[in-house]
C-alpha cells in the first residue's frame, strides 16, 4: 500500500489547490476525484454559467446599443455556438488543472474515495492508499425536492447547463443567486421566465436596496415574472411541457429549473470509519483552522457547510494544506466577498446594513449612484450604486455592497479596504483614478461623512 | 414646603455614613418610595428611599463624603423654592474610593470635558498623591496624541525634565513603534477607548481591531461598592486574625431521621437549621468562640447572634439571627428562611446585616465536600459546612454506607488554641450525631 503525506478527496476549487499547496511545501500528495477535475465550479457551476452569461450580456448590449450610437440589425442567438464556447473554456481549464497537478507531482486517482480507517482510503476500483493526513473537499450537489417529477423537462443547474437548446419558456423554482443568474441569462436570450420563491424576496441575504434595484431591472427590463412568498405545487411534466400550481393559478412552461439549494456530498465516503460523524444536515464540521474532530483529518469548502463559494474553498484549501503539512496553525480567512452575475451584477463583502444593526452595531452608510459618475455615463452604464457600511464609533469600514455594471470586479476594491481595516476617512483620502467606476467607492466614503463632492448636500444650514 | 433629607442611622453602631451614589439629580421629580441614594456603612451598601414626594432641590452631601448620621444631605420641595443654607459636613474623606490603577492596560490621561465638571462644589478633598507636575511641550503632546500613546513613561530631556518632541520620537523608536503595523480602524478604536497602543500586545507585529478589542475587554473597571466592602473586610480579617483550621466528618444519619420526622409533622427544617442549632448550643460551652479580640482586649458576647452566609449574584451577605440562643429549632429554621428570602429580595434592614457573633457558611447545596472559610471581621470563628455524601465508613469492624458531612471551623488563633477548636468542633459533631439532641425537638 502506497502511503502519502497528504491525501485530498475531491478535486474541485478546494481540493486541487490544497493538493498543490501541500506539494509545494514538500509533501507527497495524492488526490482522488470521482468525476472531473475542477469540480462543480469549473464543470457545472461558476465557469460554464459565466461563459453563457457573458455571451447573453453581449447580445443584450447589442440590442440596446442604439443609445450610444450603434445600430445593429439582424443580431441573433446561436445557442449551440454559445454552448460550444462554454465547452471549449471548460475543456481548456480542465486540461490546465491536470497539467498543474502533474507538474507538482500530485498523484491522481479516479474513483470514489471511501475511508477504511482514519489513515486508509479505498478508491473505487480497489486501490487502497495510506494517508498521514487527509483533506476532505467533496463539495456539494443540487437538492431536488421529492415533490418534483423525475422527467427530462425538470432539471437542476447542472442539467440546465448541458442543454443544447434553450426552452421557449421556463419556470425557475428558487430565487437564490443560482436561479436568478440563470433566469437573467435565459431572459436576455428571449426565454419567457417565471421565478417562484418561497421567501418574501429573491436574493434573500443581499442588501435590501440592492434587491430592489435588481428585482426592478429583472421585472421591468428583462420581463421576468417574479412571484415571492409563495410555493409551487402539483408539478406535472410530460412530453409537451411542465405544469404546476402557484396558489390557485396554473402555470405552464417548457421546462422547470430547480435551484432551491445545495447539499453536502459525503455519499460513499464512509466517514464513520474514520471516527467522524456528519452533522444533522449532513455536513462535516471543521473549525477555523479547517480541523475536524479527528486530528489527522481536515475538511474544507461546501462540505463543511460554512459559506458555499469556490473562492472561500480555495482560501481554506491553502490554510488547510499548510496546517496539515505542519508549522504554526493558522486560521482561515473570514472575510468572504460574494458576487452574483445577475443583470445587473451584485458584489458584497462584510456586513450588510441590516446584519450590522441586528448585531447591535451603530453604523453610518455612504452611498453613491453610478448615475452621477462620469465614467458610467460615458459608458452608458448608469444603473446601480456602491454603498459603504461604517462603524459609527470608529469609522471602520465593515461592509460594502455594489450593484450595477462591473459590480463583481468592483467588490475587490472594497474587500481589500475592509481586510486592511481602513476607516471611511482613510479610504476617502485614497486617490482613485479618473475616470473609472472605482471612483464611486471614494465618493461613497466621502458620503459616509456627508462630504461628497459630486452629490448635493442632504441639507444646507 | 422644603423638607430636609436626613442621613438615616443604620443599626445601633453606625456613627457616620458615606453616600456612594445619588440616583436622582437636582431638579428631578421624586415620588414616595423612590430610591434617593446609596449609602456605604462599615458593613454594607444600603439604598435609601424617599418618604416624601417633591422635587430634589439641592444635594448637600456629594458622593464620596462621609457625614454623621442624622445630618442633612439634601432638600426636597416644590420647584423654585428657596433652600436654607446648610454648611456641608464632612467627617472624613473616603480614601477607599481609589481604584487600583495597576493593570495590564494603562490608560491615557482623561481630558476634562465641559459636560462633567471635575471639581464639584463643596468640601475639597485632600489630594493624596504628591502633586507631581507633568511637563510636556505642545508639539510633544501632539505627537503622543497622534501616535495614540501615553506620554507619561517618557523621560523628558527639556528644561525641568520637560518632555519635548525628540523625546517622544526616541521613545517611539525604542519601543519599536514604527515596525508595528497598526490598522487605521484599530487606531481609531484605541483613540475612542483611550488606550495606549504600545500597551496592546501585537499579533505577528500587527495591531488590528481584534487586538484593540481584546485590550478594551481587559480595561480595568471599578468593582461595585458592595464588592469593595467585601474585599476590604476579608483582607482585614485575613491579615489581622491568624486563621487556624480543624475539620471533622459527621454522620448525619440521626439528623436525617429527625428531619424526616419533623417534615411528617409539617415542620420544614433544613440541614443548616440543625447545624445552626448544634452550633449555638456548643457556643454556650465554648464562649471564646462567641467573643472577639483585637489582640489586646478580649470582648465577651453574652448573647449568640448567628450569622448565616447567603450568596447573591452581586456578592455575599450575612444576615443575622438575633438571640439565636433563645430560639427553638423550629424558630431558628423560620428565622433563617425569612432572612434568606429577604436577602435574595435585597430587603434586609441594617440591623439584620450587622452584629453577628459567629457565622456559618454552608456550601452543601453547591456540592462542595470540604472547604475553609474566612472569619467574618469582628468574630472569633466561622464554621464551613460541606455536602452530605454517602460514604463507606467503618462501624465496629464492618464497612457500612453512611450519610457523611464534613465541616471545618476556622478560628482566630490569637484567642483560641488548637485543642479548644478541636473540642468545640467535636462538640458540634457530637450533638449532630446524638439522637438525644433531637429527640425532644421533633
Amino acid at each position: 500500500m502506497e502511503v502519502f503525506d497528504v491525501v485530498v478527496i475531491g478535486a474541485g476549487p478546494g481540493g486541487y489547490p490544497a493538493a498543490i499547496r501541500a506539494a509545494q511545501l514538500g509533501a507527497s500528495v495524492a488526490i482522488v476525484e470521482k468525476e472531473r477535475l475542477g469540480g462543480t465550479c469549473l464543470n457545472w457551476g461558476c465557469i460554464p454559467t459565466k461563459a453563457l452569461i457573458a455571451a447573453a450580456e453581449t447580445f443584450d448590449r447589442l440590442k440596446h446599443a442604439e443609445s450610444i450610437g450603434i445600430s445593429v440589425t439582424g443580431a441573433s442567438v446561436n445557442y449551440a455556438g454559445m454552448v460550444a464556447h462554454k465547452n471549449k473554456v471548460v475543456a481548456q481549464l480542465n486540461a490546465g488543472i491536470k497539467q498543474l497537478l502533474t507538474a507538482n507531482a500530485v498523484k491522481q486517482f479516479a474513483g470514489t474515495a471511501s475511508f477504511k480507517d482514519r489513515g486508509t482510503i479505498a478508491i473505487g476500483d480497489g486501490t487502497v492508499v495510506g494517508a498521514k493526513k487527509v483533506i476532505i473537499a467533496t463539495g456539494s450537489t443540487s437538492t431536488m425536492p421529492g415533490f418534483l417529477p423525475k422527467h427530462p423537462r425538470v432539471v437542476e443547474s447542472r442539467g440546465f447547463l448541458d442543454l443544447e437548446k434553450l426552452p421557449a419558456s421556463l419556470i425557475v423554482l428558487g430565487g437564490g443567486y443560482i436561479g436568478c443568474e440563470l433566469a437573467c441569462m435565459a431572459a436576455m436570450l428571449g426565454v419567457k421566465v417565471t421565478i417562484v420563491e418561497l421567501l418574501d424576496d429573491i436574493l434573500a441575504p443581499a442588501d435590501v436596496d440592492v434587491r430592489r434595484e435588481v428585482r426592478g431591472h429583472m421585472e421591468k427590463k428583462l420581463g421576468i415574472r417574479i412571484m415571492t412568498g409563495t410555493a409551487l405545487s402539483d408539478v406535472a411534466a410530460d412530453k409537451n411541457g411542465v405544469r404546476a400550481k402557484i396558489g390557485s393559478e396554473t402555470v405552464e412552461a417548457e421546462m422547470l429549473l430547480c435551484s432551491i439549494g445545495r447539499k453536502p456530498v459525503t455519499e460513499g465516503l464512509n466517514i464513520e470509519a474514520a471516527g467522524l460523524a456528519p452533522t444533522q444536515r449532513g455536513f462535516i464540521e471543521a473549525d477555523d483552522y479547517c480541523r475536524t474532530k479527528v486530528a489527522t483529518i481536515f475538511a474544507i469548502g461546501d462540505v463543511t457547510g460554512k459559506v458555499q463559494l469556490a473562492h472561500y474553498a480555495t482560501s481554506q484549501a491553502i490554510t488547510a494544506a499548510e496546517n496539515a503539512v505542519g508549522g504554526k496553525p493558522k486560521k482561515h480567512e473570514m472575510l468572504v466577498p460574494s458576487v452574483i452575475f445577475t443583470s445587473p451584477e451584485i458584489g458584497a463583502v462584510g456586513l450588510t446594513e441590516d446584519e450590522a444593526k441586528k448585531a447591535g452595531r451603530a453604523v453610518k452608510t455612504g452611498k453613491f449612484r453610478f448615475a452621477a459618475l462620469g465614467k458610467a455615463m460615458a459608458a452608458g452604464e448608469i444603473g446601480g450604486f456602491v454603498k459603504w457600511i461604517a462603524d459609527s464609533r470608529t469609522d471602520q469600514l465593515i461592509g460594502a455592497t455594489v450593484v450595477g455594471a462591473h459590480a463583481t470586479e468592483l467588490i475587490a476594491t472594497a474587500t481589500t479596504a475592509i481586510r486592511a481595516e481602513l476607516t471611511a476617512e482613510e479610504f476617502g483620502r485614497t486617490i482613485l483614478a479618473h475616470p473609472t467606476f472605482n471612483e464611486a467607492w471614494m465618493e461613497a466614503a466621502h458620503a459616509v461623512h456627508g462630504s461628497c463632492i459630486h452629490a448635493a448636500p442632504l441639507k444646507r444650514n | 414646603m422644603v423638607t430636609p433629607i436626613i442621613m438615616p442611622k443604620f443599626g445601633q453602631m453606625t456613627e457616620e455614613s458615606t453616600i456612594v451614589e445619588w440616583f436622582k439629580k437636582e431638579g428631578d421629580k421624586v415620588a414616595k418610595g423612590d430610591m434617593l441614594f446609596a449609602v456605604e456603612t462599615d458593613k454594607s451598601v444600603m439604598e435609601v428611599e424617599s418618604f416624601e414626594e417633591g422635587t430634589l432641590l439641592k444635594i448637600v452631601t456629594k458622593v464620596g463624603i462621609g457625614v454623621p448620621v442624622q445630618s442633612i444631605v439634601g432638600f426636597l420641595g416644590a420647584p423654585g423654592e428657596a433652600v436654607p443654607e446648610v454648611p456641608a459636613l464632612e467627617v472624613r474623606s473616603s480614601a477607599k474610593q481609589a481604584v487600583p490603577s495597576q493593570a495590564a492596560v494603562s490608560r491615557l490621561p482623561e481630558r476634562p470635558s465641559a459636560a462633567t465638571p471635575a471639581a464639584a462644589p463643596g468640601p475639597v478633598l485632600p489630594i493624596e498623591q504628591p502633586a507631581q507636575i507633568f511637563r510636556i511641550s505642545p508639539r510633544a503632546a501632539a505627537l503622543a496624541r497622534a501616535s495614540v500613546i501615553d506620554p507619561k513613561p517618557i523621560n523628558g530631556t527639556g528644561p525641568a525634565g520637560r518632555i519635548v518632541e525628540k523625546d517622544v520620537m526616541a521613545y517611539l523608536a525604542s519601543r519599536g513603534y514604527d515596525a508595528l503595523r497598526i490598522s487605521p480602524a484599530a487606531k481609531a478604536l484605541a483613540v475612542k477607548e483611550g488606550l495606549d497602543l504600545l500597551a496592546i500586545p501585537a499579533t505577528d507585529g500587527r495591531i488590528g481591531v481584534a487586538e484593540v478589542e481584546r485590550a478594551v475587554a481587559e480595561k480595568p473597571v471599578a468593582m461595585p461598592k458592595m464588592r469593595q466592602v467585601i474585599a476590604e473586610r476579608l483582607t482585614t480579617s485575613m491579615a489581622t486574625a491568624p486563621h487556624w483550621y480543624a475539620s471533622v466528618s459527621v454522620d448525619m444519619g440521626e439528623v436525617i431521621a429527625a428531619r424526616e420526622q419533623m417534615k411528617a409533622a409539617g415542620n420544614k427544617v433544613s440541614f443548616n437549621d440543625f447545624i445552626s442549632y448544634a452550633t449555638v448550643a456548643s457556643l454556650k460551652d465554648f464562649p471564646n468562640f462567641n467573643s472577639t479580640t483585637d489582640g489586646k482586649v478580649l470582648r465577651w458576647k453574652s448573647r449568640v447572634h448567628l450569622g448565616i452566609a447567603v450568596s447573591l449574584d452581586e456578592g455575599l451577605v450575612v444576615p443575622v439571627i438575633r438571640n439565636a440562643d433563645e430560639l427553638t429549632l423550629a424558630e431558628l429554621g423560620a428565622r433563617a428562611a425569612d432572612l434568606a428570602v429577604k436577602a435574595r429580595a435585597g430587603k434586609l434592614g441594617p440591623d439584620e446585616l450587622s452584629g453577628s457573633t459567629f457565622t456559618i457558611s454552608n456550601l452543601g447545596m453547591l456540592d462542595v465536600e470540604n472547604f475553609a472559610a474566612i472569619i467574618n471581621l469582628g468574630e472569633a470563628g466561622i464554621l464551613a459546612v460541606g455536602a452530605v455524601v454517602k460514604k463507606p465508613v467503618v462501624r465496629g469492624d464492618e464497612i457500612v454506607i453512611r450519610p457523611m458531612m464534613k465541616m471545618t471551623v476556622s478560628s482566630d488563633h490569637r484567642l483560641i488554641d488548637g485543642a479548644m477548636a478541636a473540642r468545640f468542633i467535636n462538640a458540634v459533631k457530637k450533638r449532630l450525631e446524638d439522637s438525644e439532641t433531637w429527640k425532644f425537638l421533633t
